[in-house]
C-alpha cells in the first residue's frame, strides 16, 4: 500500500487572499455581512475567515491610521502613553512595537517614518561588536543594493554551495548554530530532519516577525542586510531541497518591507534566485499580530487564515506550509548561518562558548547610555553587557522580550550562554535588554505586560486565552498571590511559548514590588 | 534487536509508529480525559485538558498530539495532572458567555452560551465536508465562534453533514431530532438505505420509531461521518403516509386486505395471466432500494415459476451504460477500484458527477484528497463544487462525452506519455485506437464540446504525469445515447494511464441507490442470471437448474424501457414493481403512463403510495430499509448486513419475504426462514462472486466480491494480478452527436439531476424536513441566456421538448454555461421526466436524461 500524497503548495494568487481583505480594508472600512459575502466570493476564503480575519489581526480590525503609537515596553517605559489594549481612533492606533526601542517613545506617522518623542526625529540606531569578530552585524553599515552587498561578498557563498547541499548542511550542524529568535533549537537538526522528511515539495522561511518589544535587530537587518538575509535562506532552502521560500515581515516595518521587496527583485533579476532557478522567493507581509512571529501562527498567516498558534507536534519541519516539510528560521540566524557556510563550521565554533557557539545580537533600548545593537559572543556575562550599554541606577532589566526574564543585580553575572541561562532559569529570547530603572513603577510595568499579553494572546488554547485576561485582572486587582497562581497554570498547561512564558516577567514584577510602597 | 517500548503509568506498551499517548492509553484502557479531542480529525490540542506527565520534560504534555516515543515514561493520573486538569476545564467551562441561539436549520442548533471556543467544529467542518463553516474570530478574551457570513446556518454554506455536533464537546451545537426526542429502546448497527455509497449507521429507537441516526467511527466506507440525508432525513419513516396494510383495487379506489388474500389473489392472477398470455405477458422490475435477498427471489420468482426473464431493475436507468462498458472492456461489469483507493491515489478524474451533492460522503473524501495535493481533473457540463477545486475542469457541452474523452486520448498518445508496458503486458485494441484516433483532432474536439483546446491538451499532460489515476464517473456520461461508449472512452484513458488494477487508481464509477449493485449482482437483468451469468449460455442454465430445480428460459428478457412500451401496445399484461416509481422517475412519460395503464395487473411493492402505485391492482406494503434484515452491496462491491433497527408500522412486511409467499402460493418448495437462508443460495449459484458471503461473515465492515470462498478476505480492488476478461480490450469509440442536440427549435441542452437534499424522486426525502431546505426543483440557467430571454430570476417559465412540457421557476446560476440547462426531478409535480425523451443507448437502452433538447417560453404577463 503506498503512502497518500503529500500536500502540494498551491501557486500564490497575484494577490494573495489577505492582502485582498487589506487593500478592501483601506479602502472601504469594516464590512458588512454582505460585504462579508462578497469578499469571500473574491478572494475564495470561505466567509468565517474573513470575519475571523477581520477581529483577528489588528490591522484588519483597526484599519489603516496616519499616527501609530508604539506602545511596546521600552517605549512604554521611556515615557509613552499608549497601551497595547487601547482601542484605535480616528486620530491614532497602538502598535507593539515600532522597533525603535533606542529612541522611543516612537511613533510611525504616514509620509514620515519614525519619529521620536511628540516629533522628534529617530535617530539611527548605533551597531557596535564586541565580538572578536562579526558574525551578523558585519554588514549593517548598509549594503542594501546587490552591487554594494556582492561587493563585501553577499551571494558569493551561495554560488560557491550549489551542488554541494550537503556540504552546508554539515556546515550547520557542525557550527552548532542554535535559533536566535528565543527558542534556541539547534538549527542544524531542523534543516536536516525538513530535508529528511517525507514529501515532495519543501518550503523554507524567514521569520522576520520581530514582534518582541525590545529588540530591532531583525529589523535593521531587513533594511541594511536585505540580500544577506537572502541569502541565508537562499542556503538553507539549498540544504533542505526547498523549491519555494518565503520571507515574513511584520507591517510595523514598513522600510523592512521595501528593502527585501527590492531586494528579491534585484535577486530575480540577476538569476540567483526564481522560478526559472528552481527557488521561488516572495515576501509575505503580516496583518498586527504578535503571535505570528510563532512558526505555526505564521504558517496559517502565509495559507490565509485567521493569525493563530496550532499545536506541535507535528513540527513544521515534517508538516508544515500546505502540509509540506518547512523550516521557519528567524532572520538573525539565517544570517548567522550564512555566515558559517561562507567561513566554516571551524570559525564560528572558535566563537562563543562550548555549549553555544556563535554571537548574540543584543538590542539595548532606551534609558541607557549606549542603545543601539551590540554584537557579543556567548560567554559574556550580563553584567559585562549591561555596563557596555552603560546602565546605571537600575533596579532591574527585562531581557528577552515580555516573555523574558526581570533580572535584578545580583542576577546580573548570569553568562550569556544558551545552557547556562536554562540552568539559571533565565531567559535571553531574542536578545532586546530593556532597563529597569530604580524607582520604576513595577505593578504598573507589570500591568503593562499582562495588557500586552491579553491583547496579542490569540485564544487558541483555553489558559493562554482566559487566563491572559484573568491575569490582567489580578493585576489590576493588585492580587499578587493570585496571579503568581494563575500565572503557574497558564504557564503549566498552555499550548505554546507564547502562555508557558507569559507570566514570568508579570510575577517577577509584582514580587520585586513587594518591596515598593 | 529489541522491542521499541513506552511506558505509561509503569506499564510497558509496545510503540506503535506515529501513535499519540492518547490512543496507546486508550488502546491499554487507560482514561485520559478530553474535550477538544476527535478521533476523526487532526488533534488540535487547544482545550489541553487530557494533560499528562512526561518525565523528564519541563512541563506536562497534551496527549492528544504528542507522539509516544520510545523511553518516554507517562504519568496519566499523577496528583498534578489531574489537579490541572481540573483547573483548566473550570477555567473554561467557566468562561462560556450566553449570545443569541441560531436556530435557523432545521436539523442543527447553535447555543453560543455553551461554547468553550475550542475550535472543534471548525476542524470539524474543514477536515470532514470541507465546507469551513465555522471559525474562531477574535483573539484572546474575545476569541468566539462565527459561523458563515451572518451566524445563520441556515443562509451558510453548511451541508448539514453534523460532523460537527458529533466534533463538539459541550453541546454547543446540538442535533435538533435529538432535543426532545423519546427514550432510545434500541440502538441498531445497520446501513444507510440512500445513495449507493453505503455508509454504515447506528439508528438509534423505540420499538416503531426512529430517533436518531448517527455515523459509526471505523466504518470501512463512510469512517464516523455522514451526510444531511442518512444522519437526519429519517422522519419519512414515521410518516403517516405510510402504507400499512396490502390494497387490492376496487373499481376506482382501493380496498384494504389482509395478506393471506392479496399473496393468494395475486398469486391467482399471475397464474391465470400465465396461462392465458404465455410468460412473457409477464414482468418485473427488482427494486434497487431494496435488499439483495428481494432482488434475488423476485428474479428467480420469474425466472423458474413463471418461466421468463423479463426481468429488470433501475440499474436500466442509470448505471447500464457504465456496466455494460466494463463489461466490455474489463470483464466486470463494477467498479475496478474501492473507495480507500481515493486517498491513495495522486491523480483523480471526476466525469460526468457530483458526488458532493449525490454522494456526499464520498464527495467529501474526494475533496479532502484534491485539497491534500491530489490532481483533480473534473469533466462536466456544470461547474460544480469539486470543479472549483479542480486543477482544471472541462466544461463540455452535454452529450460530447465522447468526442471530449477522445480528444484526450489523441493528445495523450500524441504526447507518448502513455504507459506501454501496462498496455503491451495487460490490454489489447491499442492498435485499432490509435487508427481510430488518427482521424481526431484536438482542434475539432475542443470546437465540438466548446472548451479550449489548451485546457483540453493540459488534461492530456496532467494525465500523462500524474498516471495512475482514479476515474470516478457518474450517469453524465451513462445516461446518454452514447452512455456506453462515453464509459469506454474513459476506460480508455484509464487503460492508456495504466490505471486500472492499480492501487489508488481505477475505474470508480458511483452507484445511485444503495442497493443498485446488488439488485444487478443478484440478476435482476433480463440477460443475465445471479453473477452476472448470461442466460444465453448453456452450462449457466445447467448450473442453475442444478440449484433452482429448473433452469431459466434460454432468451434474454425486456428491459424496463421495452416493458412499458410492450405494456403500452397490449403485448405485456402483467408487471410487478418492487419499489421502482416508474411514473415519477422513468423517461417519456406520457408513454409510461400509457403502459401503465393499460396493464391487466400491475402490483407495486412500495412503502408510499407512489406515483406508480397509483396505477396498481394490488398494492403491498413494504419494510423500509431500517425495518428488515439483509444486505446490500455498494458502489465498491462492498456486501454489507442490513438490521431491523424499528418494526415495520402496521402490516408492512420486508420485499423478500412477500416474494417467497408469492411463490409458495403458487407451489414453489421455498424452504427460507430467514434473510440469511437467501444468502446462502446466492452463494451457491453465484459462487465467483458471493462464494463465500455469508451473514456470519458481514457482522462489521461487510465482505467486497469476488469472494469465492468462505477463507476469501474479499477483493477491495479488482483487475490487479489480470483483467477478469484476459486482457483490458481498448475498443474505438467514434463520437454520434445525440438526436438531441442542437435542434433548432429545440436549442438549448437540458441535463437532469439531484441536489444534495433530496434523493432521486424524494419520496422520502420529501417527508422530512429536507423539503424545507429545498422546496422546489429549480431551472439552473446561465445570466447570458436569462438576459437573451429577458427572464428574470426565479420567474416561472414552460420548458417544451419534442416530447412534453412543463413549468419551473429559473434560477439564474453560475454552474450552468451558456446554452445549458439543469432541472431537478424531486418533486412529482414538476413533472420533469415528461420531457425526457426516448432515446436510449443502443446497447444498454438507457435513457437519454442527460440531454434533453428544450426550448423556453416565456409566459404571458398577467
Amino acid at each position: 500500500v503506498s503512502a497518500p500524497p503529500r500536500r502540494a503548495l498551491p501557486q500564490r494568487p497575484a494577490t494573495p487572499p489577505l492582502e485582498a481583505l487589506r487593500a478592501w480594508r483601506a479602502a472601504h472600512g469594516p464590512p458588512t455581512q454582505a460585504d462579508v459575502v462578497a469578499l469571500g466570493r473574491t478572494t475564495g476564503l470561505p466567509a468565517s475567515t474573513v470575519r475571523a480575519a477581520f477581529e483577528g489581526y489588528a490591522d484588519l480590525r483597526d484599519g489603516e491610521c496616519d499616527r501609530h503609537a508604539c506602545a511596546g515596553t521600552a517605549c512604554w517605559l521611556a515615557g509613552g502613553d499608549a497601551n497595547p489594549t487601547d482601542r484605535a481612533s480616528a486620530e491614532r492606533r497602538a502598535v507593539s512595537c515600532l522597533g525603535h526601542c533606542h529612541a522611543g517613545p516612537a511613533t510611525l506617522r504616514t509620509g514620515e517614518g519614525v519619529v521620536s518623542g511628540p516629533s522628534g526625529p529617530c535617530p539611527e540606531p548605533d551597531v557596535r561588536c564586541r565580538a572578536s569578530r562579526p558574525v551578523v552585524t558585519g554588514r549593517l553599515d548598509t549594503h542594501r543594493g546587490l552591487a554594494a552587498a556582492r561587493s563585501v561578498g553577499v551571494w558569493s557563498a551561495y554560488a560557491a554551495a550549489r551542488g554541494r547541499s550537503g556540504d552546508v548542511l554539515v556546515a550547520v550542524e557542525d557550527a552548532g548554530l542554535r535559533g536566535r529568535g528565543g527558542a534556541a533549537f539547534p538549527t542544524g537538526w531542523k534543516w536536516r530532519a525538513a530535508a529528511e522528511a517525507h514529501g515532495d515539495q519543501r518550503v523554507v522561511i524567514a521569520n522576520g516577525d520581530e514582534g518582541d518589544p525590545g529588540s530591532f535587530v531583525d529589523r535593521l537587518l531587513l533594511e541594511r542586510d536585505p540580500h544577506g538575509v537572502l541569502e541565508g535562506l537562499a542556503l538553507c532552502a539549498l540544504a533542505v531541497g526547498a523549491s519555494r521560500a518565503f520571507v515574513f515581515v511584520r507591517s510595523e516595518y514598513p522600510s523592512a518591507q521595501r528593502a527585501v521587496a527590492e531586494a528579491i527583485a534585484e535577486a530575480e533579476d540577476a538569476g540567483l534566485i526564481g522560478p526559472d532557478v528552481g527557488l521561488e522567493v516572495e515576501m509575505v507581509v503580516g496583518l498586527g499580530s504578535y503571535v505570528c512571529g510563532e512558526e505555526t501562527a505564521l504558517l496559517g498567516t502565509i495559507e490565509g487564515g485567521p493569525p493563530r498558534v496550532r499545536a506541535r507536534p507535528p513540527f513544521p519541519t515534517t508538516s508544515g506550509l500546505y502540509g509540506c516539510p518547512t523550516v521557519v528560521d528567524n532572520v538573525e540566524t539565517l544570517v548567522a548561518a550564512r555566515w558559517i557556510v561562507a567561513h566554516g563550521a571551524g570559525p564560528f565554533r572558535a566563537l562563543g562558548t562550548q555549549e553555544s557557539s556563535g554571537t548574540k545580537a543584543i538590542s539595548i533600548t532606551a534609558d541607557f547610555e549606549r542603545t543601539g545593537v551590540v554584537e557579543v559572543e556567548f560567554g559574556i556575562s550580563l553584567r559585562e553587557v549591561i555596563a557596555e550599554a552603560g546602565g546605571s541606577d537600575l533596579g532591574a532589566v527585562l531581557l528577552g522580550g515580555p516573555m523574558g526574564s526581570v533580572l535584578t543585580p545580583e542576577r546580573w553575572d548570569v553568562v550569556v550562554c544558551y545552557h547556562r541561562m536554562r540552568a539559571a532559569g533565565v531567559q535571553l529570547g531574542h536578545g532586546g535588554l530593556i532597563p529597569i530603572p530604580i524607582g520604576t513603577d513595577l505593578r504598573a510595568l507589570a500591568l503593562h505586560l499582562s495588557q500586552f499579553m491579553q491583547e496579542e494572546s490569540c485564544g487558541a488554547c483555553a489558559p493562554c486565552r482566559i487566563g491572559s485576561e484573568r491575569l490582567r485582572d489580578r493585576v489590576e486587582a493588585g492580587d499578587a498571590s493570585g496571579a503568581a497562581d494563575l500565572g503557574e497554570l497558564i504557564a503549566a498547561t498552555s499550548l505554546c511559548a507564547f502562555g508557558h512564558f507569559m507570566p514570568g516577567p508579570i510575577s517577577a514584577l509584582l514580587a520585586l514590588a513587594e518591596g515598593q510602597p | 534487536m529489541t522491542e521499541e517500548r513506552a511506558y505509561l503509568d509503569g506499564r510497558a506498551v509496545a510503540i506503535e509508529a506515529g501513535e499519540t499517548i492518547l490512543s496507546a492509553a486508550r488502546r491499554l484502557g487507560i482514561e485520559i480525559p478530553t474535550l477538544c479531542f476527535d478521533a476523526r480529525l487532526a488533534p488540535h490540542g487547544t482545550c489541553r485538558v487530557c494533560l499528562v506527565e512526561v518525565a523528564g520534560a519541563e512541563r506536562p504534555h497534551a496527549a492528544c498530539h504528542t507522539p509516544l516515543l520510545a523511553g518516554m515514561r507517562v504519568h496519566t493520573q499523577s496528583a498534578r495532572v489531574v489537579e490541572l486538569r481540573d483547573r483548566v476545564r473550570a477555567l473554561q467551562l467557566g468562561a462560556t458567555r450566553p449570545g443569541p441561539v441560531d436556530d435557523s436549520h432545521p436539523y442543527l442548533r447553535i447555543d453560543p452560551g455553551a461554547c468553550i471556543a475550542c475550535g472543534a467544529c471548525v476542524a470539524a467542518c474543514d477536515q470532514i465536508p470541507g465546507r469551513s463553516v465555522y471559525a474562531i474570530a477574535g483573539r484572546g478574551s474575545h476569541s468566539h465562534l462565527v459561523h458563515g457570513p451572518g451566524d445563520q446556518l441556515a443562509a451558510s454554506r453548511c451541508v448539514g453533514c453534523g460532523a460537527c455536533v458529533d466534533a463538539c464537546p459541550t453541546g454547543a451545537i446540538t442535533d435538533r431530532d435529538r432535543a426532545c426526542a423519546a427514550p432510545v429502546e434500541r440502538t441498531t448497527r445497520s446501513v444507510c438505505g440512500y445513495c449507493g455509497v453505503g455508509c454504515e449507521v447506528e439508528v438509534r429507537a423505540t420499538a416503531d420509531r426512529v430517533l436518531s441516526i448517527s455515523g459509526i467511527l471505523g466504518a470501512p466506507v463512510s469512517r464516523g461521518n455522514l451526510c444531511i440525508k442518512g444522519r437526519y432525513a429519517h422522519a419519512y419513516q414515521s410518516s403517516a403516509e405510510r402504507l400499512t396494510e396490502p390494497l387490492l383495487r376496487r373499481g376506482a379506489d382501493f380496498e384494504p386486505v389482509g395478506w393471506d388474500e392479496a399473496i393468494s389473489w395475486l398469486g391467482e392472477r399471475l397464474a391465470t395471466i400465465h396461462r392465458e398470455s404465455g410468460p412473457g405477458a409477464l414482468a418485473a422490475l427488482a427494486s434497487s432500494r431494496s435488499t439483495n435477498e428481494a432482488c434475488y427471489l423476485l428474479q428467480k420468482l420469474f425466472r423458474v415459476q413463471l418461466g421468463t426473464n423479463n426481468i429488470d431493475c433501475c440499474a436500466r436507468v442509470c448505471h447500464s451504460s457504465t456496466a455494460a462498458a466494463l463489461r466490455i472492456t474489463t470483464g466486470t461489469a463494477a467498479a475496478s477500484a474501492c473507495f480507500d483507493d481515493i486517498e491513495r491515489a495522486g491523480l483523480i478524474v471526476v466525469a460526468g458527477a457530483n458526488p458532493t451533492e449525490a454522494h456526499p460522503v464520498v464527495g467529501a473524501r474526494i475533496l479532502q484528497a484534491a485539497r491534500r495535493g491530489a490532481v483533480l481533473v473534473v469533466i462536466d457540463p456544470r461547474r460544480t463544487e469539486l470543479a472549483e477545486l479542480a486543477d482544471v475542469q472541462l466544461q463540455l457541452r452535454a452529450g460530447t462525452n465522447v468526442a471530449l474523452l477522445t480528444g484526450i486520448a489523441r493528445a495523450l498518445l500524441d504526447s507518448g506519455r502513455v504507459d506501454q508496458e501496462y498496455l503491451r503486458d495487460r490490454t489489447e485494441g491499442l492498435e485499432d485506437l490509435r487508427v481510430m484516433l488518427q482521424d481526431v483532432s484536438v482542434a475539432d474536439v475542443a470546437a465540438i464540446c466548446g472548451v479550449d483546446p489548451a485546457e483540453l491538451e493540459r488534461v492530456a499532460t496532467l494525465l500523462g504525469a500524474g498516471a495512475p489515476g482514479l476515474f470516478v464517473s457518474g450517469l453524465g456520461l451513462s445516461e446518454l445515447s452514447q452512455g456506453v461508449d462515453s464509459v469506454i472512452a474513459l476506460a480508455n484513458l484509464a487503460m492508456l494511464t495504466g490505471s486500472i488494477g492499480r492501487v489508488g487508481a481505477g475505474m470508480l464509477p458511483l452507484r445511485g441507490q444503495n442497493n443498485v449493485q446488488g439488485s444487478a449482482d443478484m440478476g435482476a437483468m433480463p440477460d443475465m442470471i445471479t453473477g452476472y451469468q448470461p442466460v444465453t449460455d448453456p452450462a449457466v442454465r445447467d448450473r442453475a437448474a442444478a440449484v433452482w430445480g429448473s433452469a431459466p428460459p434460454a432468451t434474454p428478457g425486456m428491459t424496463v424501457t421495452e416493458m412499458t412500451a410492450a405494456a403500452s401496445r397490449g403485448e405485456l399484461r402483467a408487471l410487478w414493481a418492487q419499489g421502482e416509481d416508474l411514473a415519477q422517475s422513468d423517461p417519456y412519460q406520457e408513454r409510461v403512463l400509457a403502459g401503465l395503464r393499460r396493464l391487466d395487473l400491475l402490483v407495486v411493492q412500495d412503502s408510499f403510495m407512489s406515483e406508480t402505485a397509483r396505477f396498481a391492482h394490488l398494492v403491498l406494503p413494504a419494510a423500509g430499509a431500517l425495518e428488515q434484515d439483509g444486505t446490500f452491496t455498494n458502489g465498491e462491491r462492498r456486501v454489507q448486513r442490513v438490521r431491523a433497527a424499528v418494526s415495520a408500522p402496521g402490516q408492512a412486511r420486508p420485499d423478500w419475504e412477500a416474494v417467497r409467499d408469492v411463490a409458495l402460493a403458487m407451489g414453489a418448495d421455498w424452504g427460507y426462514e430467514t434473510a440469511a437462508d437467501v444468502m446462502d443460495e446466492v452463494a451457491r449459484v453465484a459462487p465467483q462472486l458471493y462464494g463465500g458471503v455469508c451473514f456470519d461473515r458481514l457482522d462489521v465492515g461487510g465482505l467486497q466480491w469476488p469472494c469465492p470462498t468462505l477463507d476469501h478476505p474479499g477483493s477491495p480492488r479488482m483487475h490487479e494480478g489480470g483483467f477478469a476478461r484476459g486482457r483490458g480490450r481498448l475498443v474505438p469509440v467514434a463520437y454520434i452527436p445525440s438526436p438531441e442536440a442542437d435542434l433548432a427549435e429545440h436549442p438549448y441542452r437540458l441535463m437532469t439531476g439531484r441536489v444534495l437534499d433530496h434523493y432521486n424522486v424524494g419520496t422520502m426525502t420529501r417527508r422530512t424536513p429536507n423539503q424545507t431546505l429545498a422546496p422546489v426543483d429549480w431551472l439552473e440557467m446561465s445570466a447570458a441566456d436569462a438576459a437573451r430571454e429577458g427572464i428574470g430570476d426565479r420567474e416561472t417559465v414552460t420548458v417544451q421538448s419534442r416530447w412534453g412540457s412543463i413549468e419551473a421557476p429559473v434560477r439564474i446560476s453560475e454552474r450552468v454555461a451558456e446554452g445549458s440547462l439543469f432541472l431537478t426531478f424531486h418533486q412529482p409535480e414538476t413533472h420533469t421526466n415528461r420531457l425526457v425523451g426516448p432515446g436510449v443507448d443502443p446497447t444498454s437502452k438507457c435513457p437519454e436524461y442527460k440531454l434533453v433538447g428544450v426550448r423556453i417560453i416565456r409566459r404571458p404577463a398577467v
